[in-house]
Parts: structure tokens; C-alpha cells; sequence
């Protein structure tokens, strides 16, 4: 039972980050696409910017595995 | 790295500035700078004289002239750029005006015929709508018909038309009219020759849409035209390749044209460079960037070519000057600078990331992608796009070139983790890891990842360091240290808090951390009390960064292991369509994902730490035209 309630845990930190990742880039992502048509050398700005919010659901990771490691043992 | 850049003057005779200018946009080695806005040198512009003007006029007359034809065939490869004399501009103006008519005539064809091609299934879309109500009788001589188009809405329009034609032309008529889609009524009118014009008329006075066929099928019976025009369809894509080649032909035996534009071009750049350059009563001003390698190579061919009359010398740079940016690199470096300028040029006398970029960027990729077989199919994936592409794109070039050496150390790290797509080299033949397998050992994956995001992060506040200092930039220097001092610090408190380092590194690690947020605080003023704790926390934040490379090379091996077994599950040919293309989608999300990932972490962790971007790029004078052919003097 607490080993699947600690999966779930899991499971939440990487969901969750990832779904307000996913949010995040939608936006920054359309944005950013308007940007480029009207500049293309912007590209790689937009590139840094789309990825900025990934920070998220990697934190997100960062929780999730030390919850899975540290937990049980 | 960034080349220094030198600003010059070139001082000399009037009479040869024409030379000069030819040299040096042959050469490309100078960016010139607008002598009336540069500061320190105070003179006014150079016009270009009567003659020159009149031959500025003549290479925009043959300019526009020449892009018109040459518009119209495709460019082809390796035409380069030829020297033109004054005479070989008079032929081709000769050669171009007596070619002209004929080309124009053959565009108008051309044009005409497309035309053509996009109207006449329109026609025909109509003509087809109404042939069922096209009666026999009709191709017998003495009668005429007409095709009406009515929209449903208006079918009363048909009654009057029957009251009128009456008038016209008595009993001898005939309409037959059907519905020939939702919105539409067919008519077909029958009648006399000899009331064709009152009937004509007649049409054009009431408000019905004829169907008028183009010219050459007027006058038709329906289905002859019907016939005739569906012949001409297929015949037209003939015609129209017909036409393109004859144009190809008068214009590609002219190659040296493509050539000569070329050369037009680099005139009339000189020619547009004369406003740059300052005069006096007898001498020309010229200023620019030159790179300080290039400066005795530069010096040499003025003395050669142009002479005594000229001479340069090295200036001083105003305080306020940015020089122009220029990148050099050894060649296997070299791709890498096309990703450095993707985000933005590093600034003046600041530091070129390309080298740190070449050693990190493929040893990032291959960390998370790593597996033997993912990494040979991406290493001949990317020899292929480069031999395709690469001739054609720069860009494409350079970015296969990125993934040749990424894939490369793809493959080391699958040695190191022993996957071979994924598990499968395990199941076969019992492949082991040279370190560790990262399915099972998730925790020494993700404290390697966390190291190498340490190292990364250690480096690049050790290189922001030094650049501060030797910048003298004193607000900079002590916030990277505050920076460098507070992630020792987290980490010495990490390991002492984990038993892996002494209790007695306590105090020195939180020693270290409340320096480094006493730095941190002190450069951002009063608002540092907030802003201090967070860059700290954010500092940290871009360490654990690092930890994508464990995670996005993590679900490469659960889907490459969900490959696996599903391919085992069923019938064996079964089973290895659906692993194959599971693989293909692992190996596309493969390539691409850990690219975005190492290029973000770069721009994002690492560059944060050092980088100093807002640089101009280097644009000599006579890059924008192909380079001049070689001669034996150059």
C-alpha cells in the first residue's frame, strides 16, 4: 500500500511538472513562432525560451527519483 | 575564437581610388566604415563625378536587365564571377536588346499559355454542365446556338427572354433549359443565323451570364468544342515545356551572363563604397575594421597593386567603438560557430564559447543518447544529410557535421551502458556495461548527471571570473563569485548531509554559502535582500538542470526496452515490424531531444554564467558578391 501510494507520488511530480511545462510552452511556442516569422534570426532565442520552462518537469524528475529512492529504503 | 580587429586609414591620391577600391573589395577583408560618421575623422563625403555616375546609371540600366532574363531560367551551379571590361559591357547591352524582343515575345507565350492552362478547365467545367440539353439538330447548318447560365433565384429572368426573343425572332427559336446543379439553370438557345445579331443583342441588353467560350472555339457546335477543348488541355503542358525551353535555350548557352551579373555587382558595390569614403581636395579617406592577422597581408597587396600613392595605417579606437564581430576556428571546430550565432554573437574581447561548445555539446548528446545502434544509424543519418545537403545549405552543413560527432560519442556511451538497441544486446548475446547498466543503476546516473552539471557550471563561473577580472567589471566578478561560492558550499553541505564527506566540512560549506549570498546580495543594491536568496536558489536550480541527461536518456531505454518486448510478444515477423518501427520513432525523438536538450543547456545553464553576447558580425566589403576569379597577379 505505501509502496503504491509513494508511486503515485511519483507519478504526480513528473505529471504535474510536466503538464505546467506543457502549458508554459504553448504559449511561449506560438509566441515565439510569431517572432520568427517576423525576425528568423531570432531562432535561437526562441529555441533558449521554448526550453526554459522544461526547468519544470525536471524538477519535477529531481523529486519523483528521490522520492522512489529515498523513500523506500 | 574571436579575432582582434584593427581600425584602419587609407589615405591616398585621388586618382586612385578606383584601384584601391577594387583591390579591397577583391580582397574582402575590410569592413568599411562610413567616414562621415565616424568620430576622430572629420571630413566630407566623396561624390561620384560625372563619369561615374554615368556608369552607375548604365550597371543598374543592365542590372534590372539582366535579373529580368535570367529571372527566368534557373540559376545554374558553379557560375561564379568573371572580371568585365567596359567593352564587354557594350556587347551585352548590344546582345541584350537585340535578344530582348525576342524573349519578351516568348514570355508573353509563355504567360498566355499558362493562362490558358488555368481557364480552360473552367470552360470546359461548364461546357460538360451543359451538353446534355445541347440538341443534334444544332450542328446542321443554318442555326446558332447560345449557352446561359441562370441562377436558380433569377429563373423568372427566363420568361421575359422568351417574350423578347418571340419579337425577335418569331416562331424559329428555341430554349431548352434544365436545372444543371443546386444553383443553377442551363438554357441553351436555338435560333436562326439571320437573327444572330438582334439575338446577340438581345443578350447583352437582359442581365443573363453567357457562357462565352475563349476565341479559338467560337463559333463551335458544343460538342466539337467540348471535343477541341479537352485536346487542347492535354496538349497545353507540351507547349508550355515547349516555350520553357526555347527560353532555356536562348539564355543558358549565355552562362558567362550569371557571371557578369555578378561582376555588376561588385561595381556597383565599389561604386556605392565612394559615399563612404571622406575627401579632401586631392586625396580619399577611407576607414574600416580589418582582422589584425590579415593587416600585413593587406598591407602588402595595397603596396602591390595600388603603389606608393596609398598608404594605411593602424588608428585608434574611440571608447565608445564596438568593433565587428569574427569568429576563427580550426575546421573541425568550425560547425560549432553556427550554433553560437544561432543565439547571438559573443560581444568585443569577450570570450568565443565555439571550443567549450565542440568538447561539451556531443559528450552531453551522447550521454543521453547513448546506445551503439541509435548512434551508427545517427552518425550515417547525418553523413548522409551532409553529403545531400551540406553543398547546398551552410546551415545543413554545419549541423551534420554537429550530429557526425555527437552520434560518434552515441556510440561510446552505449558501450559504457552496453545497450544495443536498447536491451536487446543483453538479451541476445549477453552484452555487459563497461560501467553501468542505466535501467538499473538510476541513482549513480543521476548523482553522474548531477556532476557533470557541477563541472559544467564550476567552468563556466571559473571562465566568468577571469573575464570580469580582466575586464576589470568589479560588480560582475564578485556575483559570479558569490555564485561559485554558494554552490561549493550547497554541495559540501549535500555531501556531509548524504555521510559522504566529514562533519567537520560543516562549517567551511556553510561558511561558503552565506559569503556567497553576502556577494550575491551586496551587487544587486537594496533589492539584493530578495533578489540574493533567489539567484542562489537559482543557481542551484541550474545544476539540478543537468539532470536531463540521466532523465531524457532514461525514457530512450524504457521505450527502446517497450520495443523489445512487445516485439517478443507476438509472431516473430510481427514482432519485429512493430519493434522496427517503435526503434525509428525512439531514434527520430533520439536525434532530435537531446540536440534541444545539450543546445539548452549551453545557452540557458552554461552561457548564463559567462556569456556576453549583443556582438555585430564581421561584413567585409565584397562579401555579399561570389568571389572574383582568380588572376596570376592575385
Amino acid at each position: 500500500m505505501e509502496l503504491g501510494l509513494i508511486a503515485i507520488g511519483a507519478g504526480l511530480a513528473v505529471g504535474l511538472g510536466a503538464l505546467a511545462t506543457g502549458i508554459a510552452q504553448a504559449r511561449i511556442g506560438s509566441a515565439g513562432i510569431g517572432a520568427i516569422t517576423e525576425k528568423p534570426e531570432l531562432l535561437g532565442r526562441v529555441i533558449l525560451l521554448i526550453a526554459l520552462p522544461e526547468t519544470l518537469v525536471i524538477l519535477g524528475f529531481a523529486v519523483a527519483a528521490m522520492v522512489m529512492i529515498l523513500l523506500p529504503g | 575564437m574571436l579575432v582582434p580587429m584593427a581600425k584602419v586609414e587609407i589615405i591616398g591620391h585621388r586618382d586612385r581610388l578606383d584601384v584601391t577600391l577594387h583591390l579591397l573589395h577583391g580582397l574582402r577583408t575590410i569592413q568599411l566604415i562610413d567616414v562621415t560618421s565616424t568620430p576622430g575623422v572629420r571630413l566630407p563625403p566623396l561624390t561620384a563625378d560625372e563619369k561615374q555616375l554615368r556608369e552607375l546609371e548604365e550597371l543598374r540600366y543592365l542590372r534590372t536587365r539582366l535579373d529580368a532574363v535570367l529571372g527566368m531560367v534557373p540559376t545554374p551551379e558553379g557560375v561564379g564571377r568573371s572580371e568585365v571590361q567596359p567593352a564587354d559591357l557594350q556587347a551585352l547591352r548590344a546582345e541584350l536588346e537585340e535578344l530582348g524582343p525576342e524573349l519578351e515575345l516568348l514570355t508573353r507565350r509563355l504567360d498566355d499559355l499558362q493562362t490558358e492552362q488555368q481557364a480552360l478547365p473552367r470552360y470546359l467545367e461548364s461546357l460538360r454542365r451543359l451538353l446534355p440539353l445541347v440538341p443534334e439538330l444544332t450542328q446542321l447548318g443554318g442555326y446558332e446556338t447560345a449557352a446561359l447560365l441562370i441562377e436558380s433565384r433569377h429563373a423568372d429572368v427566363l420568361g421575359d427572354l422568351n417574350t423578347e426573343m418571340t419579337e425577335v425572332a418569331g416562331d424559329l427559336y428555341e430554349i431548352i433549359t434544365a436545372q444543371v446543379d443546386r444553383d443553377t439553370i442551363g438554357a441553351i438557345l436555338v435560333f436562326r443565323r439571320e437573327v444572330a445579331r438582334k439575338v446577340h443583342a438581345l443578350l447583352g441588353r437582359i442581365q443573363v451570364s453567357r457562357v462565352r467560350l475563349p476565341e479559338r472555339f467560337e463559333g463551335m457546335p458544343f460538342r466539337q468544342a467540348l471535343a477541341s477543348m479537352e485536346r487542347r488541355i492535354s496538349a497545353l503542358p507540351g507547349e508550355i515545356e515547349k516555350a520553357h525551353r526555347t527560353i532555356t535555350d536562348l539564355v543558358e548557352p549565355r552562362r558567362v551572363w550569371w557571371a557578369t551579373r555578378s561582376a555588376i555587382d561588385a561595381r556597383l558595390d565599389e561604386l556605392d563604397a565612394i559615399r563612404r569614403v571622406g575627401t579632401t581636395h586631392h586625396a580619399f579617406v577611407a576607414v574600416g575594421w580589418v582582422p589584425e592577422p590579415d593587416l600585413p597581408d593587406l598591407h602588402s597587396a595595397l603596396e602591390a597593386e595600388v603603389g606608393p600613392q596609398v598608404m594605411m595605417e593602424q588608428i585608434a579606437t574611440e571608447p565608445d567603438e564596438e568593433p565587428p564581430i569574427l569568429l576563427r576556428n580550426p575546421s573541425p571546430v568550425r560547425p560549432f560557430e553556427f550554433l553560437v550565432r544561432l543565439l547571438s554573437l559573443p560581444g568585443y574581447n569577450t570570450i568565443d564559447p565555439t571550443r567549450l561548445m565542440f568538447v561539451f555539446l556531443p559528450l552531453f548528446f551522447g550521454i543521453m543518447l547513448g546506445d551503439i545502434v541509435y548512434g551508427l544509424f545517427a552518425l550515417a543519418l547525418s553523413l548522409w544529410v551532409g553529403r545531400r545537403f551540406g553543398a547546398r545549405s551552410p546551415a545543413m552543413r554545419d549541423l551534420s557535421r554537429v550530429l557526425v560527432y555527437s552520434s560518434i560519442w552515441s556510440v561510446i556511451w552505449g558501450a559504457i551502458y552496453g545497450e544495443f538497441l536498447g536491451n536487446l544486446g543483453h538479451e541476445l548475446f549477453g552484452m555487459k556495461p563497461i560501467w553501468i547498466n542505466r535501467e538499473e543503476a538510476i541513482q549513480p546516473l543521476l548523482l553522474f548527471a548531477l556532476a557533470v552539471g557541477a563541472i559544467h557550471m564550476t567552468l563556466g563561473l571559473l571562465l566568468g571570473l577571469w573575464e570580469a577580472a580582466r575586464l576589470k567589471q568589479r560588480s560582475a566578478l564578485i556575483e559570479r563569485m558569490g555564485r561559485l561560492a554558494a554552490l561549493m558550499g550547497l554541495f559540501l553541505l549535500a555531501g556531509v548531509a548524504s555521510n559522504q564527506l566529514p562533519v567537520g566540512l560543516m562549517t567551511p560549506a556553510v561558511a561558503a554559502v552565506v559569503l556567497g549570498l553576502v556577494g550575491l546580495m551586496y551587487v544587486q543594491g537594496w533589492l539584493g535582500i530578495l533578489i540574493g536568496p533567489l539567484e542562489m536558489i537559482s543557481t542551484f536550480g541550474n545544476v539540478l538542470s543537468y539532470l536531463r541527461l540521466a532523465a531524457i536518456g532514461l525514457a530512450s531505454v524504457y521505450l527502446a526496452r517497450v520495443a523489445n518486448e512487445l516485439g517478443a510478444a507476438g509472431p516473430i515477423w510481427v514482432g519485429v515490424i512493430i519493434a522496427s518501427l517503435i526503434h525509428a520513432l525512439n531514434l527520430a525523438l533520439g536525434i532530435f531531444s537531446p540536440t534541444i536538450q545539450a543546445l539548452r543547456l549551453h545557452y540557458v545553464e552554461f552561457f548564463g554564467t559567462f556569456y556576453e553576447s549583443g556582438g555585430r558580425a564581421f561584413r567585409p566589403f565584397g562579401s555579399a558578391t561570389p568571389a572574383p576569379p582568380r588572376t596570376s597577379s592575385a
